[in-house]
């Protein structure tokens, strides 16, 4: 288990989300806003449905070599003066970073933005070893002086005003700050550019590797990569095992259709390619380069159900087109991934126990499949974790018994024909001008936030049933 | 800690569980790949126009500064015109051979200060005053690798005397490049991935490649974008139509 279980039930915390005004506003605009780019970007793009294929493609060819890939990535590493670490679990990979920042004599981190370092927690860890973290991509800054966490996978304080952003700015820097966002940027970009000179250590994610030659990929937009990498004397890069690909021609498929998905750019601002540390002849650059190969259950996911997950190149496509995500935003999701994939991936971290109830937090309309950069069936998947969960029997026995019941009526017509009646006679206690509005007991959660319709007057089989003695 | 052949016997007992894959394959890579780059650039020079005026039009959409000018001894005046328009006091570039081009005299009359980076890397004390100047100059001067016409995109190759951060900590970056390092798309910038990584790597090569397509942006604040948040607020592009002497860079 990597993360702990979050305690409040998904219940309260939807219910907090959609009780927050600014909330809805921010992720309507948010959300609509990257479909819109989404949806140019690939109009403007006939190719785009072709390479989305070969990006699958790509994915899957690679997960069916893995390993090759990922020793050829090692010893290309290697080869070029760097060093590779392997995590089982996040707190080996958290102890592997400690004690290279302890090794080092490290007193200060700079960030790029990572969704591994995020799901690992690794910025308590250095903080309670004496290594101030800093994130340096704007949003995940704004997130770590608020002591909160990313609500999107790409923007990660979507959640927050620009009033907000410039109460923050003025308590940490004491003075007075214009809630403009110009001027907070201008005040984040000197803030951190002095840090970025400082710091001893750059922690990154990585986007992709490329095995062929052990080169890193990170893509930003606003070149925090390009600093973290190039000013610190030591690199880190946190790295899941899926994150391989095998050459370089691989990994312009990838360029191709990443961005656009994530952002409606043709390509992010920077791109950068790192292979190992500084060489001989450069002027700046690390002097060690280390990435920390991280398992954390996704290994296991190889031969497993979520295998499909393993694609998943965090561009947040899904997200914003998930009539789920769109209502309750990321921090209702209760762990590091949010959105459909997020289920998925926490399900992968934490084992299904975590997603007892998040499982059932989609309504399997597909929009998010339709998103996806490499066509994961996030649908399909959530299917079988509700199916998981209620075979390991991680579900409520209410519910468990309930559904049970239902299934086995469904299977018996002749019964379930008799069941109308019994259910006409049933409801009558709960009916309130044509709807039922409440029910007892658990039955009670469905009702709490819509009606049910009532068991119809006659049934279609009823209905049907004297159409064809009428015609006969 | 977990062993590399725990971590590795893990991976291959879990793969050796899955059953009845479909099939699947990379993308399929060139054969001699630097062989193929060359028969490209050959084609690639007969139909330059249209892809210059491509990367013209998506370098603009990414909000990059375009210019053209007829030979290269106009770049040092073009690039003194940005100088002077943004109050430049100091410029950092590429030496002279690794630009092809010789800034110094003439940003000095304007003047700006010149600090060519060095070939060979000096002493820690000389690199921790570079690193000062580079991080305090006004304006950064460099060459291009290639220029990606699908994407308005610039590649830099880091290497001895193309330090990375020249095109980085400056908040303007000048490039300067010629129709020897254009190419029509990111299909293409496969091609010469592959072949800058075909055979042993030269002693000058740096550890870094960079893609950049426009100035520094986010939108992290309310979705409003704004540029130059920690790397440049303007990126140009300076086109040489005579072409620059710089030869052999892929």
């Amino acid at each position: 288990m990597s993360e702990p279980l979050v305690t409040t039930p998904l219940r309260e915390r939807v219910h907090d989300a959609l009780g927050d005004r600014f909330l809805h506003e921010a992720l309507d605009i948010a959300t609509t806003k990257f479909i819109g780019l989404r949806r140019e970007a690939f109009g403007d793009f006939p190719e785009g449905e072709r390479l989305r294929d070969r990006a699958r493609a790509i994915k899957e060819a690679t997960l069916q070599h893995l390993d090759e890939h990922l020793e050829r990535l090692i010893e290309n590493i290697e080869r070029l003066g760097g060093h590779v670490h392997f995590a089982t679990t996040a707190d080996e990979a958290r102890d592997i970073i400690l004690d290279i920042a302890r090794r080092t004599g490290a007193r200060m981190a700079v960030k790029s933005k990572s969704m591994a370092t995020e799901e690992i927690h690794l910025n308590d860890a250095l903080a309670a070893a004496g290594v101030t973290p800093v994130e340096t991509d704007l949003g995940e800054y704004i997130i770590q002086l608020a002591h909160e966490r990313p609500s999107h996978i790409i923007a990660p304080a979507i959640h927050k005003t620009k009033g907000q952003v410039a109460e923050l700015f003025a308590r940490e820097l004491k003075r007075e700050v214009a809630a403009d966002p110009e001027v907070l940027t201008r005040i984040a970009r000197a803030e951190l550019r002095q840090k970025f000179l400082d710091a001893d250590l750059g922690i990154t994610g990585a986007n992709f590797a490329v095995a062929e030659t052990g080169t890193v990929v990170l893509v930003t937009n606003e070149g925090n990569g390009r600093m973290v990498t190039s000013l610190p004397r030591v690199h880190v890069a946190v790295m899941g095992v899926e994150k391989v690909i095998p050459s370089m021609t691989d990994l312009m498929v990838f360029l191709s259709v990443l961005a656009k998905s994530a952002t409606g750019q043709k390509l992010s601002v920077y791109t950068t390619l790192v292979q190992g540390p500084r060489r001989p002849g450069e002027l700046e650059g690390p002097e060690e380069f280390h990435l920390v190969l991280l398992d954390n259950g996704r290994i296991k996911q190889i031969a497993g159900t979520l295998r499909e997950a393993l694609y998943c190149l965090r561009c947040g496509a899904c997200l914003n087109v998930c009539p789920v995500y769109r209502q309750i935003g990321g921090h209702a999701y209760g762990y590091t991934y949010p959105g459909p994939i997020g289920i998925l991936l926490t399900a992968m971290l934490n084992g299904p126990r975590s997603v007892k109830e998040l499982s059932h937090a989609s309504s399997l309309c597909g929009a998010c499949a339709d998103a996806c950069p490499v066509r994961i069936d996030i649908p399909r998947m959530l299917i079988e974790l509700r199916k998981e969960v209620d075979e390991r029997r991680i579900a409520p026995w209410a519910e468990r018994v309930t559904f049970k019941g239902l299934g086995w009526l469904l299977r018996r017509p002749a019964l379930y024909r008799l069941g109308a009646p019994i259910a006409r006679l049933l409801q009558r206690p709960f009916l309130r001008g044509g709807r039922i509005r409440s029910l007892p007991l658990f039955f009670g959660d469905w009702t709490r936030t819509r009606d049910l319709p009532p068991v119809a007057h006659r049934t279609f089989q009823e209905r049907w049933a004297d159409l064809e003695r009428e015609t006969s | 800690m977990t062993t590399r052949a725990e971590f590795m016997g893990r991976v291959r007992g879990e793969m050796a569980k899955t059953r009845g894959l479909f099939p699947a394959a990379p993308a399929e890579r060139p054969a001699r790949p630097r062989e193929r780059l060359e028969v490209l650039r050959r084609e690639l020079s007969e139909r330059w126009p249209q892809t210059l005026e491509r990367f013209r039009t998506e370098f603009e959409r990414v909000a990059g500064v375009f210019h053209r000018v007829a030979s290269a001894a106009e770049v040092a005046d073009t690039i003194a015109r940005i100088g002077r328009e943004r109050g430049a006091t100091s410029v950092v570039t590429w030496p002279p051979a690794e630009l092809g081009v010789d800034l110094s005299s003439r940003l000095a009359t304007a003047g700006m200060s010149v600090e060519a980076m060095p070939r060979a890397v000096p002493a820690d004390v000389e690199r921790r005053r570079l690193r000062e100047t580079i991080a305090r100059a006004d304006l950064g001067v460099t060459g291009a690798d290639l220029a990606i016409a699908e994407t308005g995109t610039l590649v830099l190759r880091a290497a001895a005397g193309r330090p990375r951060s020249t095109s980085l900590l400056p908040p303007c970056h000048v490039a300067v490049f010629d129709r020897t390092v254009l190419l029509e798309s990111l299909e293409q910038v496969g091609l010469a991935l592959e072949a800058w990584h075909e055979g042993p790597r030269s002693e000058n090569e740096g550890a870094v490649i960079n893609f950049i397509t426009g100035p520094s942006r986010t939108a992290d604040i309310e979705l409003t974008l704004t540029r130059g948040v920690h790397g440049p607020k303007e990126v140009h592009a300076i086109f040489v139509d005579g072409g620059l002497p710089v030869t052999g860079r892929a």
